[in-house]
């Protein structure tokens, strides 16, 4: 029921209005944070450069939540998308998916979760925020659950997902990176955790009084995934034409892909932390 | 979710420069329309044209609520173009009747989503688009509930936390699915829908002080004074350009140490300062230099409703100085001010001989500011004199043309020299003098200002220098010409000057040359290290206005430094020096307590201290 919905959204916001892609296209699944209509016409050139490298039609879609493109490469409507660490191990366990580039941000193709609370809160450390309030990004998020809530367990604070609604007071799901970090700046909830560029959602003058109390283990960054039995020449030609992109003349185009400093070649053991995570917390099975 | 988005801003070359706000566009459009609705004169079209986006924005949730809206909408902004002519207090009740109506559809319209979202509530997708925009909506009042009633502020804002908690979530492939909470749901949307009815329903009037803002009529603390912060309408940009223009100072080209020269220092510190202005501007960090960039003219500079086109503004409006209001809309674009002491007369039309006028009258009756001390009036005067020019190897110091100039420039330079019957007998070089930096100080009446009435002599300007204009576009006082190939094109065509395309573009190339100039824009992109060392020239004026017991200027001189400091410390390379930064600042706001109270030791050790910090910090240098 959900997958048929999910491939109508994508339908919807298909590129090229027109005839059914032709059996030998590539099909490249994005994911819309906001304006989907705005990143369709963002991406024509990258897509015009992926035909031009990889000499076949590349069409793509739209999906705006990451479920969308995990199920289109299960169904195999899609041969490749992009999305979170914890999306992929997903993908990977129940489609057998697999990640050929991890993205690159400020220099890294890692990043972390900090747990941000207000420096008047009188807070200093993340065993004060017992019976506390804290607001996260989504239940099936990495860096906006899984990885902060994983503070708490490093600390030996709670052992498994299910004991943190014990030692909180109460937590939320916020919705958005900046719905979280916003509700701690206005005093909704006590913490947040959340990715460390959140952070950067504030203004200026409001982030001098956050200050974060933990850091979690690092991420890897979110990825450029394949569908199972996707032709092994089109994903090789992708993630070349992706990697030339790292200080090629078209570096440009980066912009259009989420604004990226470049690509770094991955493969499943750059994901093997996560999956033993999002085991630890039952996301996936033994 | 939003990591990638979270990222735009986090890139380190523009970490200094406020990304604006992104609102849903109903929200944007009614919280410019409350900006609007409080100028005098109001900006009848845009007024309208916010109108109509609203009215098409809701069609799309609610098509009969929009046009009920647009039908009730639409008589008052017609009466309120200035050709209707209402009387005063007709106006005032059209403004606000305007105002109440797009509050109570804005409320309506986000209950209509929270309902929506409820009835959806086994379709994630659906029920979170829906609760989503409700949130953009409800982006319209929350700053005026947080300021009027903050404990319903945080109360409420706890609703929508649990609403969007209450959505669960549908999973990826059946992994990590949490079923929705319609009961949580059902109860925080109700008692939002009943706070909004009660505040911006029916019964919402605007608040008798009539400030266009929703502030809620029911608060915790009815007796609490409420103090709307002073903001901007979305769409303005303070931003300054990048890449960064080059600034030409004389004393720096000089090679001059500058600690030496206090008064230019004193200058430099007024002109980057927004505490010699008053409110508004001060609130809003606005200062010489958010305009005049290091004596550039600032060309991305907006504010709906005062700005007709980016790059400049009306400074005789009612917002920023309601009391030098000249009660008409005369957008100017903002001059540059390179090489000003070559340039007087000042004002586009030349209405201030000396420059001390010119700057006592933006600080007093343009930005509201109180009185300025004689000193710093000097010390501002003794800056901009420093403002030099880009220098051009094309050009000869008698303002011809160089060897090095092109052939196209060199046979432009003939027709500039060319006298034109149809203009009067002049040529252009007649009015923008080669030997005198391009101008003549006298006014012009050169049929590019539209007149009061018929016949009438208002529209003479000052001939603007045509040095370093190559980077000043648009041009004209309106900024109606994008290039200097369009000025030439509009000279032609108003005068008729009969020239054909080639001599057009060697005009134009004559013109591009003398406008020209050497290494117009920096290449460096981090700005703070520059900063800082501007903040310690800043502060070497100390001991000078000790001396002189100008308590007032040491107090603006503090106060600038550390918000300075702060707005630029995120532009900071290493993070770890990030404390540093934080304990400067912090030196500068208690260096200034200290002097309020009197505590002259105290106040010399904080400065002490700054300097030494500085000093023993060389990554900061
Ligand atoms: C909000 C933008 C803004 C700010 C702030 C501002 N100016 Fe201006 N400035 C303008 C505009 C627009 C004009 C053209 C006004 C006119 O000609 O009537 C102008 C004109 C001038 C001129 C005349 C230039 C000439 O060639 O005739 C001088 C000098 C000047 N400003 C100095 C200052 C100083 C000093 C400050 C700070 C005390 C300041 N300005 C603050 C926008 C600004
Ligand atoms: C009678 C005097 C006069 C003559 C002749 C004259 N100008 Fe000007 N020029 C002015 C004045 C006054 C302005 C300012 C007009 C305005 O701002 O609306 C101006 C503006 C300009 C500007 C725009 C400068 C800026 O920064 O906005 C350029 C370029 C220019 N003139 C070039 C020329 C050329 C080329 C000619 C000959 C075809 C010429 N002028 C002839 C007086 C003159």
């Amino acid at each position: 029921m959900r997958l048929r919905n999910s491939v109508c959204a994508l339908a919807l916001f298909a590129l090229a209005a027109g005839p059914a892609p032709a059996a030998e296209d590539f099909r490249l699944v994005f994911i819309a944070y906001q304006n989907p209509d705005q990143l369709v016409d963002n991406v024509e050139p990258v897509v015009e450069y992926l035909e031009a490298r990889l000499g076949v039609g590349v069409k793509a879609y739209v999906a705006t939540d990451y479920a969308a493109v995990v199920e289109a490469l299960r169904g195999e409507t899609a041969d490749a998308g992009f999305m979170g660490p914890l999306q992929y191990v997903l993908a990977h366990q129940e489609a057998g998916a697999y990640p050929i580039l991890g993205e690159v941000y400020s220099g890294s193709s890692t990043y972390v979760s900090r747990i941000f609370v207000r420096k008047d809160s009188g807070i200093e450390s993340v065993e004060q925020l017992k019976d506390h309030s804290i607001a996260f990004v989504d239940p099936l998020s990495s860096s906006g659950y899984m990885y902060p809530l994983d503070v708490f367990r490093q600390q030996g604070l709670i052992d498994h997902r299910d004991d943190a609604d014990a030692f909180f007071g109460r937590i939320y799901f916020a919705g958005g990176d900046e719905q979280a970090i916003r509700a701690v700046y206005n005093g909704f909830v006590d913490a947040a955790g959340i990715g460390q560029y959140s952070f950067t959602l504030l203004r200026p003058e409001e982030r001098d009084q956050m200050v974060a109390i933990g850091e979690s283990r690092p991420i890897p960054s979110h990825c450029v995934v394949v569908r199972k039995g996707a032709d092994p020449e089109l994903v090789d030609g992708l993630r070349e034409a992706l990697l030339a992109l790292n200080d090629g003349p078209n570096r440009n185009l980066l912009e259009q892909l989420y604004n990226v400093d470049g690509y770094v070649e991955v493969d499943h053991s750059t994901y093997a932390g996560v999956a033993e995570l999002a085991k630890e917390y039952g996301f996936v099975r033994e | 979710m939003a990591l990638c988005l979270a990222i735009f801003c986090d890139h380190p070359a523009t970490a200094h420069i406020v990304p604006p706000e992104e609102l849903h566009p109903i929200t944007e459009s009614y919280r410019r329309l409350g900006f609007f609705l409080q100028l005098r004169p109001l900006p009848s079209s845009e007024v309208a044209r916010d109108v109509e986006r609203i009215a098409a924005e809701l069609e799309a949730l609610d098509a009969e609520r929009a046009s009920a809206f647009a039908r009730a909408a639409r008589p008052l902004v017609e009466s309120l173009d200035p050709a209707t002519e209402l009387e005063p207090n007709e106006q005032l009740t059209a403004r606000r009747a305007l105002f109440e109506l797009a509050t109570r559809a804005l409320a309506a319209a986000l209950e209509t989503q929270l309902a929506d979202a409820r009835a959806s509530l086994a379709d994630y997708g659906a029920a979170r688009r829906s609760l989503d925009l409700a949130r953009q909506l409800w982006e319209a009042f929350e700053v005026e509930i947080r300021a009027a009633d903050p404990q319903t502020f945080v109360e409420l804002g706890r609703c929508w936390l649990e609403l969007s908690s209450a959505l669960g979530h549908p999973g990826v492939l059946g992994v990590g699915v949490v079923a929705p909470d319609s009961a949580a749901f059902a109860e925080d949307a109700d008692e939002l829908a009943r706070y909004l009815r009660i505040n911006f329903g029916e019964a919402y009037r605007v608040a008798e002080a009539g400030t266009f803002a929703p502030v809620p009529r029911q608060r915790s603390d009815p007796e609490r004074a409420v103090e709307l912060p002073i903001r901007l309408p979305p769409g303005a940009n303070l931003n300054k350009q990048l890449p960064r223009p080059r600034q030409v100072l004389n004393m720096a080209t000089r090679g001059v140490d500058e600690r030496e020269t206090t008064l230019i220092a004193l200058g430099d510190m007024g002109f980057d300062s927004s505490f010699i202005f008053g409110e508004p501007a001060r609130s809003l960090a606005l200062s010489c230099n958010t305009c005049h960039n290091k004596s550039i003219t600032n060309p991305g500079f907006f504010i709906p409703g005062l700005s007709s086109r980016p790059g400049g503004l009306d400074v005789s409006s009612s917002f920023f100085a309601p009391h030098a209001n000249n009660g008409h809309f005369d957008p100017i674009d903002i001059p540059d001010l390179r090489g000003i002491r070559f340039t007087a007369p000042y004002g586009r039309n030349g209405r201030f001989d000396s420059l001390r006028e010119f700057i006592r009258n933006v600080i007093v009756n343009e930005f509201n500011g109180p009185e300025p001390d004689p000193t710093l009036l000097d010390g501002l005067i003794a800056y901009m004199l420093e403002f030099d020019f880009l220098p051009n190897p094309l050009l000869g110091a008698d303002g011809r043309l160089t060897d090095a100039a092109s052939a196209a420039a060199k046979a432009g330079e003939e027709i500039f020299n060319r006298e034109f019957e149809q203009m009067g007998g002049h040529s252009c070089a007649s009015c923008h003098l080669p030997s005198d930096h391009f101008l003549d100080r006298r006014r012009h009446d050169i049929g590019t200002v539209a007149g009061a009435e018929e016949n009438s002599r208002d529209g003479a300007l000052d001939t603007p220098t045509l040095l370093s204009s190559l980077y000043t576009a648009p041009y004209f006082a309106d900024g109606s010409q994008p290039t200097l190939r369009s000025v030439n094109e509009w000279f032609n065509d108003h005068y008729e000057l009969g020239l054909g395309e080639t001599e057009l573009e060697q005009l134009t190339a004559y013109v591009e040359t003398v406008g020209s100039g050497v290494d117009a824009y920096e290449d460096t992109l981090h700005t703070l290290e520059a900063e800082l060392e501007e903040f310690s020239f800043f502060l070497s004026t100390y001991e000078f206005l000790k001396q002189r017991q100008h308590s007032e200027l040491i107090a603006i001189t503090f106060k600038t430094i550390a918000l300075e400091i702060r707005a630029h410390k995120w532009d900071v390379q290493d993070p770890s020096q990030m404390p540093t930064l934080d304990h400067m600042a912090s030196l500068m706001d208690a260096a200034g307590e200290a002097l309020q109270q009197g505590d002259w030791a105290a106040v010399d050790a904080g400065v002490q201290e700054y300097r030494r910090v500085y000093a023993e910090n060389p990554q900061l240098r």
